[in-house]
């Protein structure tokens, strides 16, 4: 802990008048965290009082976001704090930290168009979708943007090939896990299969596009990776990581790749597999133990239309509890969903409108 | 960063291991008085050091019969703070659900660990990671990306959960070191091992971050589809060791099982650790008391000691 930079275990400015604390026998911890109870009781905003700036507090000096405050900059946090920052830019604190975030995540874009899951790594990921999710608002980023969409466009999963299907069909007998290899997603990291997440991810991002200027190849690519979603989803409703059925037997879903699969298909949002899906989310997502889940769950309901029960008291009684574990991506998630200018999941055709 | 510098040794040239198998009736009862006189015999040199416990965290589990029990995990936690290690925190990087405090907060791990969880549980899905070359490649993976408190530790105890697997065989103390392969750089599930072959990834990962000490929750384990859709099958044990390998191999026997033929621990006796009954010095109750069959899929009858053993290895 730190006079000056506050307390960088649980993120709070008030720690900078209690540093001293760290080396008293009682911790600082236990007397931050009575501060913090008193604290959480006033405070009118969640997302301006706690999670801006935590999210704030928690940049590195390169401008981009660790998992955790003072870890190394990563692009997936440091993507989730920007979009989360992005829907507040009238709190005055934002501006300067979403230029400097901004600039370090361009900087990290690979020269293929990608970006890594780790800096130094020298391959694509997951994180490219969300990197140009977060550039969207950037209106001097669409030359990134648009290598970031191509490597999106190109990058295949490694199962669905013929190759892949002719083997999987001559072991269809010990084939534990059922799904239509021909419906292909999109992958976590280079050279795998496809899971509902990432391929979520790819979807809302090629809606950065207007459909006029799709390449032909994201048109496609489009189809099958909604074609795949649909196939994943579990009996009942909802998704989990992509295995609905392992041996015959219906896998349960989970709160946060039901929620992505469900926004990535929000275009479709009559269709019975996504009111079935909705339904399930309404049930289980706003009881559900995490923050970070309660938080998407939030989203997506107030997307869906479904009345979600008030979010903010709940993210309060979570941050008391286990302050999100010190994760920036739950805090970010808390922002977005509190945010009031959620425009960051509209379509190019939206944004135009 | 001290566990980089492990060595492998061959079976041939390493001493004798030690396991300890421990009736528990119930997650109720003193399990920390069993656990903690336990490692009194093993004279752990942990006094002073940073302890890392990692657990079997797969997923939300409100029945508490999925993940290692957190009765368990606290009682292991408050032996090795009793033994006198500086610190002892508790890691895991769950593969199939990303929202790790839901998962704790399922099975109310901050009760039983008496403290917000922040200041004792390390997200080790999205820990600050670094690369590691892997000590032997028995996958085609050169080498991964891993969670700086893992490297870091001093000690590192695997506190599994006796459960059979559906593409591993089981899952105990060895392969549930998967869950330091963080997340936040292969995602959920960190399918870039499974791509590398399961089995053939269990003994690189374990071949790298070698846990010093091994811990089964066996009170209640799980039987046919594991290690989440099976059904929980009392066993009544925990099973203790200073050789993950041993360790396992005794769960194995315990479940009836034959070790030899579960893929991954076979290997795994070349290097890594005693699969031999001969090798493994028994202390507490013997295999064949505390022995229950456990249920295995089709696809693992031939690791079944005695094949017409019936159990529940549905489906």
């Amino acid at each position: 802990m730190h006079p000056e930079t506050g307390c960088v275990v649980c993120w709070c400015k008030i720690a900078s008048k209690f540093w001293w604390h760290s080396s008293g026998r009682r911790g600082g911890c236990e007397i931050i965290a009575s501060v913090h109870r008193t604290r959480v009781i006033l405070m009118t905003s969640f997302a301006e009082d706690v999670c801006l700036p935590a999210l704030v507090q928690a940049q590195n000096e390169d401008g981009g976001w660790g998992y955790r405050a003072a870890f190394a900059s990563r692009v997936e946090p440091t993507c989730w704090a920007l979009l989360g920052m992005a829907g507040h830019v009238d709190w005055e604190r934002a501006g300067k930290a979403l230029e400097r975030g901004y600039q370090w995540l361009r900087s990290s874009q690979l020269p293929d168009g990608s970006w890594p899951a780790v800096a130094g790594q020298q391959e694509g990921s997951w994180t490219t979708a969300l990197a140009c999710l977060a550039l969207r608002r950037l209106e001097t980023a669409t030359a990134e943007m648009d290598k970031g969409l191509a490597w999106i466009c190109q990058e295949w999963p490694r199962e669905g090939g013929w190759w892949w299907r002719i083997l999987r069909w001559l072991r269809r007998e010990e084939n534990v896990s059922r799904q239509n290899d021909s419906y292909r997603g999109w992958n976590w990291t280079s050279r795998t299969s496809s899971w509902v997440e990432p391929t979520a991810y790819a979807l809302i991002a090629l809606d950065s596009t207007p459909a006029s200027q799709r390449l032909k190849l994201a048109v496609r690519r489009r189809q099958l990776g909604e074609a795949m979603l649909y196939d994943r989803m579990c009996p009942g409703g909802g998704w989990n990581a992509g295995n609905p059925t392992v041996y015959g037997v219906p896998g349960d879903p989970n709160v946060v790749p039901t929620v992505w699969a469900l926004l990535a298909l929000r275009h479709n949002r009559s269709r019975p597999e996504n009111q079935q899906s909705v339904d399930w989310l309404e049930q289980h997502g706003i009881r559900t133990n995490g923050p970070g889940s309660l938080a998407l769950a939030h989203l997506c309901l107030e997307v869906y239309g479904r009345s979600a029960s008030p979010l903010e008291a709940a993210l309060q009684e979570f941050y008391r509890r286990n302050q999100f574990l010190l994760n920036v991506q739950v805090l970010a998630w808390a922002a977005l969903a509190l945010s009031p200018r959620p425009g960051w999941l509209h379509t190019a055709e939206e944004v135009v409108k | 960063m001290p566990r980089s510098g492990q060595t492998l040794i061959p079976t041939f040239s390493r001493e004798p291991s030690r396991v300890a198998i421990r009736r528990a009736s119930s997650y109720a009862g003193d399990l920390s008085a069993i656990v903690y006189e336990t490692l009194l015999e093993f004279q752990l040199p942990v006094e002073g050091k940073n302890v890392l416990l990692k657990p079997n965290f797969v997923g939300p589990d409100p029945q508490r019969t999925i993940n290692t029990h957190p009765a368990v995990v606290a009682a292991v936690r408050e032996s090795f703070l009793r033994l006198g290690a500086q610190t002892v925190s508790v890691g895991d990087g769950p593969a199939l659900d990303r929202d790790t405090e839901a998962i704790l907060e399922s099975m109310q791990l901050r009760d039983f660990l008496g403290k917000a969880l922040q200041h004792v549980f390390v997200d080790l899905n999205v820990d600050d990671a670094q690369y590691v070359p892997l000590k032997t490649h028995a996958s085609r993976l050169k080498g991964l990306y891993l969670p700086k408190t893992v490297l870091a530790a001093d000690f590192v105890v695997s506190v599994a959960k006796l459960k059979t697997h559906h593409w591993a065989g089981v899952t105990l103390s060895l392969k549930n070191m998967f869950g330091v392969v963080p997340g936040g750089c292969y995602g959920w599930p960190k399918n870039a091992l499974h791509w590398a072959g399961i089995d053939r990834a269990i003994l690189d990962i374990n071949s790298t971050v070698r846990p010093d000490f091994a811990i089964v929750d066996g009170i209640v384990g799980m039987e046919g589809n594991g290690p989440i859709q099976g059904v929980p099958k009392p066993c009544g044990v925990l099973v203790l060791g200073n050789d993950p390998v041993a360790v396992d191999a005794t769960c194995a026997r315990i479940m009836g099982l034959l070790p030899e033929r579960i893929r991954y621990l076979a290997q795994a006796a070349y290097l890594l650790g005693h699969l031999q009954e001969e090798k493994i010095g028994q202390i507490g109750e013997s295999i064949e008391a505390v022995r229950t069959p456990f249920g295995v899929l089709d696809a693992f009858a031939k690791a079944r000691a005695n094949p017409r053993a019936s159990g529940n290895g549905q489906p």
